[in-house]
């Protein structure tokens, strides 16, 4: 029996959400009104956020140091406003990515994406009881759907 | 709305953005998001081009 739910979490944008599971560690922040840039091989493109919108790192691994490793890439990314660098496909670096990070409205986790089918281009990925669940942004913190708490610890502190 | 990183499969050319033109310093840019803005020039008279 799925003992999934939705559940939603308050949080500021000086705070950062913490979901902890058995293969991995998601972080998520309020992106806040602001222009990113997005780099590619061949270009580069001007990102727009708006006030709910969430910054998400995903983190291959558990422990301290992911912990801290997805709190200074969060503060990388939306605080010093570091690029988001984008690998082209089947670049050597990708399998030595510890984190990836998705920016926007929503974001769905999956354990098992196919190159080239996801055009939608919300999915981001992570451990296996991640898989399915859906992360957006809403007015006074994060709506997490088809999530079980049983099985993610979820705490926040300050980014 | 975008990822970083190959090993998720995201192919960038379908995301969905759009070519701007700032009419203050006719800066041209791809951009994506509701609050566009000349990303050189900081200013939001900009058209959209394509």
């Amino acid at each position: 029996m799925s003992a999934r739910s939705d559940e939603f979490v308050r949080i500021g944008f000086d705070e950062i959400l913490y979901l902890c599971g058995r293969g991995g560690v998601i972080g998520v922040v309020k992106a806040g009104v602001g222009q990113w840039f997005i780099e590619t091989e061949e270009e580069e493109i001007a990102l727009f956020t708006e006030a709910d919108d969430l910054f998400v790192a995903s983190g291959f691994g558990t422990g301290e140091r992911i912990v801290k490793g997805i709190g200074c890439m969060l503060y990388l990314v939306r605080d010093v406003g570091s690029p988001l660098i984008v690998l082209p496909k089947d670049h050597p670096a990708s399998g030595r990515l510890k984190i990836v990070v998705s920016a926007g409205a929503k974001t769905t986790i999956s354990c098992d994406i196919t190159p080239g089918t996801h055009p939608e281009q919300d999915v981001l990925c992570g451990g296996g009881e991640f898989d399915g669940v859906r992360i957006t942004g809403v007015a006074g913190g994060v709506r997490l759907h088809n999530i079980d708490p049983g099985k993610i610890d979820i705490w926040t502190s300050k980014i | 709305m975008c990822s970083v990183g190959d090993v998720v499969g995201i192919d960038v050319k379908t995301l969905s953005t759009s070519e701007y033109e700032c009419l203050d310093c006719n800066n041209k840019f791809k951009g994506i998001g509701k609050r566009v803005k000349c990303p050189t020039c900081k200013s939001s008279n900009v058209r959209k081009i394509g």
